[in-house]
């Protein structure tokens, strides 16, 4: 098995979005899972976390800003990076997602370039995190120090 | 600079500046060399004095040097002194930067940009903890604690012979990387706040407040001079400001316009150079997708927008969809 640039998961009702996006992350090197439900999406997260969620916002039953609320109430996934895709690009999802801790908007239709920029960014986020737990092991007793 | 008001500049909600700062305080009291990484305006300075007002050497000095500031020809003298007559112009002896951070910290920033040279010196001060004036016959102790910080990704400068690799190692005994605000926007918000209080002291009888659309613009701008460019756009704002309102038209064209004009992100001109025709190209697609976006996918008008036949349009976009794979590089 090769290794994946970063799994991602897409939560939007739309299936053919999802297959496009889908198609789009795989061809770059993304290990993607998607649900058509914001209830799905957070089971499959319960179920084995990813680096990235792409959300949509208008999604029927549960949508997006709903979802952003389970996660951040969820210790084990509030510190996934969520995407907010949607092409209500008013000012109210935004302040509404700004507020719920969302990583990132970006507007439908979505730019290829401008995606994988985001995702490599908030995957950047994550490799200091990573390399600043390194550190962390690091740092030499102070009662031992030098 | 210092207070404890600016350690907001560094601190953050964001898990990754969370683990910046447990990691400093746990750092501070020991004697360890630390190596900041980050963009211009991150707050590596902030850092470095954070960690020394944490550590016992506090009640002593903390010395900032820019390497990249001081001309290569006097940085040594800067650094380590020299005695009288060493060169053309020394009347007297002086004492070096390192002298003066005697029990202190002593933070040397841009150091990717210090020559070969004075490298090997600064190794040498490193391992022997001793330094030797320019011109000095013999070398004095002393007992500074060294931090330093770039901007420049050292592990390629090593790579390609403009950094010594043994100095890089022992600098980088603790490594930090600061991330960029673009990187962790979530702690805009709390930024503009804490920066809106400090400069609202200026303007005590009416203090200016960031509107919740103007805010939303704060927070979706990538911010390439990082949290320093955010300080300066507040501190300005609440002095211009009249009625004490900052709402979205107050803040300047390119932060208003980014929402729209992030789809068409600047090129940058790398060291390793781009490749013109795709950059051009690449350019060109954005604009087209960005007329498509305005005109709900209609070509005819997408083609007025752009000055082009609709024929001319339909022709690129055909050349782009067989380039890019994808229909018109969009999800719709």
């Amino acid at each position: 098995m090769t290794m994946s640039k970063g799994r991602i998961l897409i939560v939007d009702d739309d299936p053919h979005a999802v297959e496009i996006l889908t198609r789009m992350l795989e061809r770059e090197g993304y290990a993607c899972r998607s649900a058509l439900r914001g209830a799905e999406g957070l089971r499959i997260l319960r179920e084995d976390p990813v680096d990235v969620i792409l959300l949509d916002v208008m999604m029927p039953e549960m949508d997006g800003l709903q979802v952003c609320e389970q996660l951040r109430a969820d210790a084990e996934l509030s510190q996934i990076p969520v995407m907010l895709l949607t092409a209500r690009d008013d000012m109210d999802t935004r302040s509404q997602g700004m507020m719920l801790g969302v990583s990132e908007f970006l507007t439908k239709p979505i730019n290829k370039r401008e995606l994988f920029t985001r995702i490599e960014s908030q995957l950047h986020a994550q490799e200091i995190s990573r390399q600043l737990s390194r550190t962390d092991a690091a740092v030499p007793d102070p009662a031992k120090a030098d | 600079m210092g207070t404890s008001a600016d350690n907001v500049f560094i601190r953050g909600s964001h898990p990754v500046m969370q683990k910046i700062l447990s990691i400093s305080k746990r750092v501070a009291p020991t004697d360890s060399t630390v190596l900041l990484m980050g963009e211009s305006g991150t707050g590596k300075e902030l850092l470095a004095r954070f960690i020394h007002r944490e550590s016992r050497r506090e009640p002593n000095p903390f010395i900032a040097v820019n390497c990249g500031a001081i001309p290569p020809d006097l940085l040594e003298a800067e650094v380590f002194g020299h005695e009288k007559g060493a060169f053309t112009g020394a009347v007297n002896s002086r004492m070096g930067l390192f002298q003066l951070a005697n029990g202190g910290t002593i933070f040397l920033d841009e150091i990717g940009e210090m020559l070969p040279a004075l490298q090997v010196k600064l190794l040498r001060v490193l391992q022997e903890r001793e330094i030797r004036p320019v011109g000095a016959e013999r070398t004095v102790h002393i007992d500074v604690r060294v931090i330093a910080a770039t901007n420049r990704d050292l592990a390629t400068e090593v790579e390609k012979g403009r950094f010594r690799e043994d100095l890089f190692y022992r600098l980088q005994v603790i490594p930090i990387v600061v991330p960029p605000l673009r990187e962790r926007r979530s702690d805009i918000p709390a930024l503009v706040t804490h920066f809106l209080e400090k400069h609202n002291q200026q303007r005590p009888s009416q203090p200016a407040q960031v509107s919740p659309d103007a805010m939303v613009h704060l927070w979706e701008y990538d911010w390439p001079g990082n949290v320093r460019e955010l300080e300066n756009l507040i501190e300005r704002m609440v002095i211009l400001s009249e009625d004490g309102v900052i709402d979205v038209d107050a803040l300047p064209a390119n932060v208003r316009s980014f929402i729209s004009d992030k789809k068409i992100p600047r090129p940058q001109l790398t060291e390793e150079g781009i490749n013109l025709n795709q950059a051009v190209e690449e350019f060109e697609h954005r604009l087209i997708d960005e007329a498509l976006r305005r005109t709900k996918g209609n070509k005819q008008a997408a083609a007025r927008l752009l000055g082009l036949k609709r024929t001319t349009l339909v022709a690129k976009l055909r050349r782009k969809e067989t380039q890019s794979g994808a229909p018109e590089g969009l999800v719709y």
